[in-house]
């Protein structure tokens, strides 16, 4: 158990980087620092699938002259682009709304907003 | 409480995330799953069927296009979005209102002369470099969403520096709308040109015709940069002055 987990020691960072950014979403009442945390999940999940692609002594998947096998798998490099790009889109929009509660409410904090109800 | 509370969640939530990556094939293992299934094809067939050397690029556009071209709805969604809960929230607790942006250049803090030069300075190379990343994508590391980033990081820099209505000049209030859909325009344009060349939406007319699919993902390649460039550039500027 413990070797395999030594082995799979870039999965276990991903592991951990996750679960830093699931303490922030729950410790933190900030929005914005809720936002962060949520960021540091998507890192996390991001940095597992990219790190899944890689293989012993592996090239970047680019073929062409000089390029020998074996390459790192390309697949999780392209699911990862559309990740993040999602990963933007979710950001910005949780950015705008969070303007938007500010200049309703006057605070962004989460326990102050629950007072308010 | 809360924190033992919190501290026990995470524990629980770590031990099968653990034990599930112990029991993953060893890191970097060349019989993988990931290494073995269809990654193995597309790098075996890529280069030829795609008619590019990227084999990154060649998924995102050419075998999994169209969830490229969803991926590409869901950031104009969220630009929309985004603008929509921005623009018609009524200003109650913010004490700076809507100013225009020549008040609000007046009031913002001085930027430091030296960055004002750096960035003067490495503005057009940032945009060659940029370019470069969109239009050379296909072929090294790099494609639209990247140079797009770039582009729109300088977008960032140069309002800042030289503030906001000479920044404007690179967007017009006229051009905005079109850049701010460049993305979903180019997927719609290619798709329908790869179906009047080969039948399908999004087809590559890759061994019949070789440049003019080279062109296609070029063109892609720009609408997406160009898009994503302009839809940041709209939101920090919404942003900025909420």
């Amino acid at each position: 158990m413990f070797e395999a987990l030594w082995d799979n020691r870039d999965y276990v960072a991903a592991v951990v980087l996750f679960c830093i950014g699931l303490y922030v979403i729950i410790a933190k009442d900030n929005l914005i620092k809720k936002l962060l945390g949520l960021n540091i999940m998507e890192t996390a999940v991001f940095a597992f699938i990219v790190t899944v692609g890689v293989v012993d002594g592996g090239e970047p998947p680019i073929l062409g002259p000089g390029a020998t096998p074996p390459y790192a798998s390309p697949l999780p490099h392209a699911l990862v682009l559309t990740g993040i790009v999602v990963a933007v889109s979710t950001t910005a929009l949780a950015l705008s709304l969070i303007i938007r509660i500010h200049r309703q409410c006057g605070t962004i904090e989460a326990d102050e907003l629950r007072e308010m109800e | 409480m809360k924190k033992a509370a919190t501290a026990a969640l995470l524990i629980v939530t770590a031990i099968p995330m653990l034990i599930g990556v112990a029991a993953l094939p060893r890191h970097g293992d060349p019989q993988a799953p990931v290494h073995t299934g269809v990654s193995a094809r597309y790098l075996e067939g890529g280069a030829a069927e795609g008619g590019t050397p990227n084999i990154v690029a060649n998924i995102l556009l050419n075998y999994r296009g169209l969830d490229t071209a969803g991926e590409v709805i869901v950031i104009f969604t969220a630009l929309v979005a985004g603008l929509a809960a921005l623009l018609t929230a009524p200003p109650l607790f913010t004490r700076a209102r809507r100013m225009p942006p020549a008040a609000r250049a007046a009031s913002a803090p001085p930027v430091s002369p030296v960055v004002g030069f750096v960035v003067r300075l490495l503005a057009p190379f940032i945009a060659l470099f940029a370019i470069y990343i969109i239009v050379h994508g296909h072929a090294s590391p790099g494609g639209g969403f990247q140079g797009g980033a770039i582009l729109g990081g300088l977008f960032v820099v140069l309002t800042i520096v030289l503030g906001e209505e000479r920044a404007l000049t690179l967007m017009p209030r006229a051009a905005a709308p079109w850049m701010q859909a460049a993305a979903v325009i180019a997927f719609v344009a290619v798709g329908v040109i790869g179906a009047a060349l080969t039948g399908y939406f999004l087809g590559f007319p890759v061994e019949t015709m070789h440049l003019a699919a080279k062109l296609m993902m070029i063109a892609l390649e720009a609408g997406i940069g160009l898009g994503g460039a302009a839809i940041f550039a709209t939101l920090f500027l919404e942003m900025e002055t909420a």
